[in-house]
This record gives C-alpha cells, structure tokens and sequence, in this order.
C-alpha cells in the first residue's frame, strides 16, 4: 500500500481563517465526517496509556480530553472516567458503548477546577494550531486536576521510527495528515475520498517545555513511544489541599 | 449521563465564575441501566463528591431518598441507594441550566452538549474533501 502524501499546511490558502476556524475546517469537521471510518480504526489500547490507567486508585474519579471512541473509558473497572470530545459524532460512538461522554472543547472544559484525581489527553494536543492554543489546552488539563494528581498527555512526534508508516520532513511541523475512506467496491459512485487533518508535529522536548510553561506541574516521566512523544506529570500542591478544598465548598 | 458526572459539571461562559455550580436539572428524562454494584470503589469515590450539589440536584428531579448530611456511619442499603442514584440513573433528555448566567445546555440522547455555540455541533459541516479516483488506500 503506498501512503498519500504529507502536505505542509503552509500549501494550503488558510491565510484567511482565524485560528478556531482552521481548527474548526481542519480538525473538527474532519474528524465529524470521518467519525465511523476513524473508530473503526481505534480500538487497540496502547500499553502505556493502560498501564497508567491500572495503576490508579480504586474509586479514582478521571477525566479523558479528546476521548474520541471512548478507547480507553472502560480499561479500569474500579475507577470512573468520563470522557469528552469535541465530535458529536465519535461521542455518540462511545456513548453507544456504555461511556460516559460529554460534547465539549478542550480550551474551554465545563467541569470544576481541581475535580479529577487524573487526567488523559492522548492524540489531541497537536490538532491545536498556535502555541499559545497549545498551551491554553495543556492548562485546561491541569487546572480539572486537583493538586498532586497525574496527567498523562500524548503528542505526535516530529521524529518518526523506522518503522513508522509516515515519514515528515524535519523542516515542517505544520502539516496536513490525509485522512483516506477507501472507495465502496460493490458501489460505483462511492469513491476514495480524501480528508486533510492539520498536525502540529511535536519536536523532543517541545512538549516538555509547554508542560513546564505553566508552572504548575512538574515531568515526572517524558519518553517517546508509538512515535508519539508522551510526558507523565503531577500537578502541583499535597493531597492534603483536597481536603481542605472539600471542607471549603 | 449520570448524576456523578453532572456533579463536575459547571458553567463555563466567559466571565460566568460565581454561582455557576451546581447546574440546575430541567425537563429531564431518566433512565435506569443496571450495573455491577462495588461497595469498596462506592466508599472510596464519596469523599469526592459535592454532597450539597448532589442532594439538591437529586431533588430537583424527584430523587428524595438521600440524607440532606452525609452519615457518618455508612452501611451497605445506603451504598446501595446511592449506586442506584449516582451510577444507574441516566439523564437521556433535558437541559441544564446556570443560576448565574441563565446559560441552557441541552442533553439529548444521554449526551451534554456543552458547547457554548450549540449549533456547531448539529450541523452537517461541509467538509473540504479530495476525492480520488487514482490514489491507493492509506
């Protein structure tokens, strides 16, 4: 099979759009007409993010920012995730399993600050075009985090393995990733069609230094795995500010 | 959507930041889908919830079996009613509504739609698309 090729988004006439428009052209409609195609796609856990989800404690509350089909809401039953996305589309799919699922933006989360004894955002982050949207949605993450809580955030990594399906040209962090829906072979008039996804492609160490922007959160652990760079961290603040916390609402 | 959930919902239009939680429950339609009862997971969540924003909103749809305190002494018929109520009680249909602002997200089909332009999320967006005849499955 050969790979449609990576585009720049520079190639792109976007120079017109404001940045949630783009976003909203690029990212959002996207992933509500690819919505069936994508999920059938995601469903393998990757170990990491199980891992970290096993290791919570029992009756940990959680939340998962950018749930798409829900993958990852059901690994641990003793503890209770919900999970948000921005596609009606991929929320219903994860409903329809059993999850919970809420219709919602990531620079803009409708939950209470500190609320969650964890966080997750796997695969969103680099679907946010500037920086400064970038780290608005990393301190969307930690600001639902209560303090001395987990955040685990996975990013697409610039750098590619050898193994990798798709290689990026290390000069260009902005690109269009093709989304392709195969043509239907028993119908004629359902062709290959073609759906361009924006990226920003994440240097080593760039997620990193937006998580340490905030100042609020410290790395705990930062690794590169399924060609996507990934970083644990802990928000910062005792236990012991839960308590009180729930004393004073 | 389940009542644990709605319990870390709040408002969240710009500049609405004092009085914005607990949601107020409106025009709902609940339904009940059974799951395993954990008394353990049960105890160790409890700690966590808003129990005021809890019981009020329970009350405002009808569920007036909670105490208006949370007991001290805990024992399993009360975790058991609050599994029940927190984890088998589903909101498909309604809107939720902010003292503050006056805010109205709708639920539909079990889903909160919590973005502040609603109707983004109900178009069928017209999606830029390549389609291709030539090219060969990604």
């Amino acid at each position: 099979m050969s790979i449609t090729p990576i585009k720049a988004f520079t190639e792109h006439d976007t120079t017109s759009l404001t940045d949630d428009k783009k976003e909203q052209k690029y990212v959002h409609d996207v992933y509500q007409a690819i919505a069936p195609h994508f999920s059938q796609t995601r469903y393998k856990p990757w170990p990491v993010v199980e891992q970290f989800l096993n290791s919570l404690d029992i009756g940990s509350i959680g939340a998962d920012i950018g749930c798409g089909n829900g993958k990852y809401l059901g690994i641990n039953k003793n503890i209770y995730m919900v999970g948000s996305d921005r596609s009606s589309k991929l929320i219903e799919i994860s409903v329809s399993r059993g999850h919970e699922g809420i219709i919602c933006d990531a620079l803009n989360l409708p939950f209470r600050s500190e609320c969650f004894d964890f966080v997750i955002s796997i695969a969103v982050i680099h679907h946010f075009t500037t920086f400064e949207r970038r780290l608005a949605a990393i301190k969307e993450l930690f600001r639902i985090a209560r303090p001395g809580s987990y955040i685990l955030i996975y990013v697409w990594a610039l750098e590619q393995s050898n193994e990798a399906r798709r290689k990026f040209d290390k000069e260009q962090q902005d690109v269009f990733v093709p989304w392709v829906i195969p043509a239907d072979k028993n119908n004629q008039d359902k062709k290959e069609i073609i759906y361009n996804r924006y990226y920003h492609l994440f240097k080593k160490g760039e997620l990193d230094e937006l998580i340490e922007s905030t100042g609020i959160a410290q790395i705990v652990k930062t690794d590169y795995d399924k060609d996507n760079w990934y970083v644990i961290a802990r928000k910062e603040g005792s236990e012991n500010e839960i308590d009180k916390k729930c004393c004073d609402c | 959507m389940r009542l644990v959930v709605h319990n870390m919902l709040q408002c969240h239009v710009k500049g609405c930041d004092s009085n914005n939680f607990p949601l107020r429950l409106f025009d709902v339609e609940l339904e009940i889908h059974e799951i395993e009862f954990n008394p353990q997971f049960l105890q160790s969540l409890l700690p966590k919830l808003d129990w005021n924003a809890f019981i009020s909103t329970a009350n405002q749809i009808g569920i007036t079996s909670l105490p208006q305190a949370l007991p001290e002494e805990i024992d399993e018929d009360f975790l058991k009613n609050l599994h029940r109520i927190l984890f088998e009680t589903h909101i498909m249909q309604g809107k939720m509504v902010c003292s503050n602002c006056s805010h109205e997200y709708p639920i539909k089909e079990g889903i909160p739609n919590m973005l502040l332009n609603e109707e983004e999320a109900e178009e069928e967006a017209e999606v830029e698309a390549e389609v291709e005849t030539e090219a060969e499955e990604d």
